[in-house]
């Protein structure tokens, strides 16, 4: 026996609505999009009741999730699916009365009849599934091996040749025998021909229900601070590290759930840069980022849930440097971000301007190492270089590396003496971000100066962006190469930094 | 025969760019990194480059090239795909020199130090800008894979590194040793390294063309190196007392 379960076209579409009611009658449920599900009934009458109740019982709990829904009770899967997309309500159709039931449906219900679903297994995620885009209406097709793929112009010339025969009812189609309608209309009318009498040509494939990767410990006695915490983070950790293995399952999110002695709820989620299911790196990062976000009472129940995606496979190399893993990698910035702030540790970033003052810096990820190293390969043509080169022989390397500048962040203000339109003195009006040999409030003479180079920009707006300035590079007699900058507005000198 | 042979598959792999897979007797006792910039890393000097596993320290007083010693170095290293960190403990860095001295940005992990004037009143928050950067060099060690470790303090004033125990130094030593991590300091004066590291001590003066202010034009810096401590084999070599060499390499301008 098997229930078909269709949203009624009354009621809105609720993504996993359905098969949320019809996996709390049955466990054997075959889902077709948001809007159809098929489950097998068989022994729910000694559950439930009646079929009748059984049917009623479901249109009850999904009304209360706000959907309706129509229902069709048979002994094929066939039947229970055509019956409950042409029928309103509740269907029940007694057990072996199938063929009588479809015998007054017009033949254009055929359409309607559903694509076997190929058997997976859906995957919890952080995101929420992309709507299907299987028509849950289309017509009969199948891509099984073996079997002729029945597209819907099959189906549809299928059902004009039944027309011109003047059969009007899947009564008139279930009559005539099945070897002449094989002989005249091939495969598409032996399907036809069995749906007519309410047979299933293929058996039902459950689908797979979405495990949770989720464990919860209930505390009899509250605990706050994160060191008792970490001990039950640990046998959460060292559970969930086991389930993800023997799922091959990675780690891509880890959401942890505190309920407090306040009755809130402290909810703290982390994506990780990429899967991982060592448990003591996962629970190294959740107290780091609990450290960070620490739950403003003690605790009652902890919760651990992870998000996963199939397991990692990485390829290793003799001939690359080696790099962190991403589970070293994700656990250094957590701990390096706990230290010295979220802001201050990631990549550098060129910024678009021609401001030199401005300066930018991105999360540092491991997908920056493997882009980067994709670029370095996609770089060099394939006939000049292979990857091999990628090693740490040296190479011929430039034998004039160019100079670097070590630039204040905040320039400083500098007093200085100009004669002939050149800086000959510098005087640092105050100690600043140097060593203390350089670091000196006394005037220092100008031994060598180059400039100005004019810069200026943002000069459209009068916002605080708006520079426009003179750059110096002077040398002091100390030795010390500093670049300095004379804002043409105000004619005050700053430090830019010092060439090193 | 033996020998006819071996130099006749090395210069088979040569041909084909897989010197590299190729296992050599270790010059010098140690793997090293090299520097990037190659009159540094011959035999008159550091012999291959920065030892792995130690902590060295490139010292020198502003404008000595001892920033762009250590971006070649960085720069060396990401352009063959290894992954890099620099501790800034003062923030210094100008992301727009590294990348023109050819440092693959997103392979260098940037530790920023807190924005700071370094005066008398902020004592107490410049050790503490130390001793975080101190933590954060040790976490990057331990971490592994990272091929070379810069610790910036060359903006630091010395009262803040003095205010550092005695052991600090060593104890960084121990955490490299071992490792395929090369440790740098940077800095004004001898901080400290490993017993087997090495101190590149640089002076520098710059290059200038043009005769008027208005064409002279910074090209670079012409410095000189002076290696402290100096590989065994080549130590043996030559006599204890050494001279700097005047003007080893020069580093041009491009800003």
């Amino acid at each position: 026996m098997f229930i078909c379960l269709i949203r009624d076209s009354l009621s809105a579409s609720k993504p996993g609505v359905l098969e949320t009611v019809a996996r709390a009658c049955s466990p054997r449920v075959e889902a077709h999009g948001d809007d159809v599900v098929v489950c097998d009934a068989r022994g729910l009458t000694r559950v439930i009741g009646a079929p009748a109740v059984i049917a009623e019982e479901m249109r009850r709990m999904a009304w209360e999730r706000g959907l309706g829904v129509r229902v069709a009770i048979a002994g094929s899967q066939t039947a229970a699916w055509l019956l409950a997309h042409v029928r309103p309500g509740a269907t029940i159709v007694p057990s072996g009365d199938e063929a009588r039931m479809l015998e007054r449906l017009p033949l254009s219900a055929l359409i309607i009849l559903p694509a076997p679903p190929r058997p997976t297994m859906a995957l919890p995620s952080s995101k929420p599934a992309p709507p299907s885009t299987q028509n849950d209406m289309q017509p009969l097709r199948t891509s099984k091996a073996g079997q002729s793929d029945l597209q819907s112009r099959d189906v549809a010339e299928a059902l004009r040749i039944c027309d011109r025969w003047g059969l009007v009812t899947l009564g008139d189609l279930a009559r005539l025998p099945r070897a002449d309608v094989l002989t005249r209309m091939g495969p598409v009318g032996v399907r036809l021909h069995q749906a007519a009498c309410g047979e299933d040509a293929t058996p039902m494939v459950p689908t797979g229900e979405a495990p949770r990767f989720v464990e919860r410990m209930e505390l009899e006695w509250p605990v706050e601070g994160l060191e008792p915490l970490s001990f039950v983070l640990a046998r959460l950790c060292d559970a969930l590290s086991v389930t993800l293995a023997r799922a091959d399952r990675g780690a891509v999110t880890i959401t942890t759930r505190l309920r407090l002695v306040t009755k809130a709820m402290h909810e703290r989620t982390l994506t990780l840069p990429s899967p991982m299911r060592e448990a003591k790196t996962l629970r190294t990062l959740i107290l780091l980022d609990l450290e960070a976000h620490p739950a403003p009472a003690g605790i009652d129940v902890v919760e651990v849930e992870c998000g996963v995606t199939p397991g990692r496979i990485a390829q290793g190399s003799l001939l690359a440097y080696t790099v962190p893993t991403p589970e070293d990698l994700s656990t250094l910035l957590a701990r390096l971000q706990a230290l010295v702030g979220d802001t201050r540790v990631g990549a550098p970033v060129i910024v678009d301007t021609h401001n030199p003052r401005v300066s930018s810096m991105k999360p540092f990820a491991l997908k920056n190492l493997e882009s980067a190293v994709a670029k370095a390969s996609a770089d060099k043509p394939l006939n000049q270089e292979p990857r091999t080169e990628l090693r740490t022989e040296p190479r011929t390397l430039n034998a004039e590396p160019r100079t670097s500048i070590r630039r204040l962040r905040v320039p400083v203000p500098v007093r200085v003496r100009v004669e002939r339109g050149r800086p000959v003195s510098v005087a640092l009006s105050e100690r600043i971000t140097l060593s203390e040999r350089t670091s000196v409030r006394e005037s220092k003479d100008v031994t060598t100066a180059a400039g100005p180079w004019r810069t200026s920009g943002h000069w459209w707006t009068s916002d605080a962006q708006t520079w426009d300035r003179d750059e110096w590079d002077v040398a002091l007699e100390t030795g010390v190469i500093y670049r300095l900058a004379r804002n043409r507005q105000t004619d005050a000198w700053e430090l830019e930094g010092e060439i090193d | 025969m033996a020998s006819a042979a071996l130099s006749h598959l090395t210069q088979l792999l040569d041909s084909k760019h897989l010197a590299g897979t190729l296992t050599r007797p270790m010059e010098g006792g140690r793997p090293c990194i090299g520097t990037g910039v190659s009159l540094l890393d011959d035999a008159e000097h550091l012999a291959g480059g920065w030892p792995k596993g130690q902590l060295s320290e490139v010292i020198g007083s502003p404008s000595s090239g001892r920033t762009s010693v250590v971006m070649a170095t960085l720069a060396a290293v990401t352009q063959q795909g290894g992954m890099v960190a620099l501790v800034d403990v003062a923030d210094r860095l100008d992301p727009a020199s590294a990348e023109a001295a050819g440092v693959v940005l997103d392979r260098l992990l940037w530790v920023r130090g807190p924005q700071l004037s370094w005066g008398a009143s902020q004592m107490t928050v410049g050790d503490l800008a130390v001793q975080r950067g101190l933590r954060a060099f040790d976490l990057i060690v331990r971490a592994g894979g990272v091929a070379v470790v810069v610790f910036d303090v060359a903006d630091v004033p010395a009262r803040h590194l003095r205010s550092l125990a005695a052991s600090t130094w060593l104890r960084l030593g121990y955490v490299l040793e071992g490792r395929d991590t090369v440790g740098l300091v940077m800095g004004a004066q001898p901080i400290g390294r490993s017993a087997h590291g090495v101190s590149l001590t640089l002076q520098a003066k710059g290059k200038w063309t043009g005769r008027s202010a208005q064409s002279r034009r910074l090209t670079g810096l012409a410095v000189t190196p002076d290696v402290s401590q100096r590989v065994r084999r080549v130590r043996s070599a030559q006599p204890s007392g050494k001279e700097a060499t005047p003007c080893l390499f020069a580093l041009s301008a491009t800003l």
